[in-house]
C-alpha cells in the first residue's frame, strides 16, 4: 500500500509520451484520484482476491471475446482454489506462450495457495477475478466493468485486492 | 486509441485513422503486419473456394437476411482472424 504522495514517482516519464506518438488518442486524462486504501489488518489476518486482466477462465465458460475492436467488458470469476488444468486463457493481446506450460507466471493461482496454506496470507477471497484488458473504451471500463468487478470484491469480503495487468 | 478518437474519425470521414486502428488492431500494435494479415484471411478464404466445394449459400444468405448488420460486423471480425489462425501462420499464438 503506498500513500498518494508516492503515486507521483514515474520510472519511465518518456513513456506516456512515446505512446501516445505510436498511439494518438489512447491518453486518457483523469482529473480526480481515488488514493490507494491503507491494509487495516496484518497480511496473515487478511482476505484476499486476485484481479487480473490475463483473461484467465474456468474451462467451459464463455470465451472472452478477443476479436471485437471495441473489447470485451464482462470479467469471469476464477475460484480461487481451482488447479491450472481447469483454467484455460483467452487472450490475443499478450505472449501465453509461458503461461499455457505454467499458468502461474502470469496468474499465480498456485503461489497464493501456497502462501495461504502457510499463513503468509490470511485466506483467500472465494473467487478471484479476470477480464481481458483490450478495452477502447475507458469510460464504459470504469462505469461497467470496475465497479461491478468492485462490488464483487466487497461482497466476497475480500481485505485486499492483488491487482495485475497481464 | 481510445473509442473517442475512433468516432471523431467516423464523424469527420477520417478514414485513415480508422484504416490505421483496424491495421493495429489486427497486427499486434503493427500496422504493415496487420495490412499483411488482412491479405493473409483474405487469400486463405479464397484458397478454400477453388475447387469450388458445395457450400452451404442457404445458411449464407439466410444470415445475410436476417441478422442485423452489428452481429455480421462482429462475425466478420471473427471471420478474419479464422481464416488468418487457419492459414498456419498466427501472429496471435502466444509467441508475439
Amino acid at each position: 500500500m503506498t500513500d498518494n504522495s508516492d503515486v507521483t514517482t514515474q520510472l519511465r516519464p518518456r513513456l506516456w509520451a512515446t505512446i501516445n506518438e505510436r498511439y494518438p488518442g489512447v491518453m486518457i486524462t483523469k482529473s480526480d484520484h481515488v488514493p490507494l486504501a491503507k491494509l487495516q489488518k496484518p497480511l496473515s489476518e487478511s482476505r484476499l482476491t486476485f484481479v487480473s486482466t490475463a483473461g484467465v477462465q474456468p474451462r467451459g465458460t464463455l470465451p472472452f471475446d478477443t476479436v471485437h475492436p471495441v473489447g470485451d467488458y464482462t470479467f469471469r470469476r476464477v475460484p480461487s482454489d481451482s488447479k491450472p488444468s481447469e483454467l484455460e486463457i483467452h487472450q490475443i493481446k499478450y505472449p501465453t506462450s509461458g503461461a499455457t506450460r505454467d499458468l502461474n507466471v502470469i496468474f499465480p493461482l498456485e503461489r497464493l495457495q501456497e502462501l495461504a496454506g502457510e499463513g503468509v496470507i490470511g485466506k483467500l477471497a472465494p473467487n478471484f477475478f479476470s477480464f481481458i484488458g483490450y478495452n477502447m473504451d475507458a469510460e464504459r471500463l470504469e462505469r461497467t466493468l470496475a465497479e461491478r468487478l468492485a462490488e464483487q470484491v466487497v461482497a466476497e469480503g475480500a481485505d485486499m485486492a492483488l491487482l495485475s495487468p497481464a | 486509441m481510445s473509442l473517442q478518437y475512433l468516432k471523431d474519425a467516423d464523424a469527420s470521414k477520417d478514414t485513415e485513422k480508422l484504416i490505421r486502428y483496424v491495421r493495429l488492431h489486427l497486427g499486434d500494435g503493427d500496422e504493415a503486419a496487420g495490412r499483411k494479415e488482412v491479405d493473409k484471411a483474405w487469400v486463405e478464404a479464397l484458397k478454400l473456394l477453388l475447387d469450388t466445394p458445395p457450400t452451404d449459400r442457404e445458411f449464407i444468405l439466410q444470415t445475410l437476411a436476417e441478422r442485423d448488420a452489428a452481429t455480421l460486423a462482429h462475425l466478420f471480425f471473427h471471420l478474419h482472424f479464422y481464416f488468418v489462425k487457419r492459414s498456419g501462420a498466427w501472429i496471435h499464438d502466444g509467441q508475439l
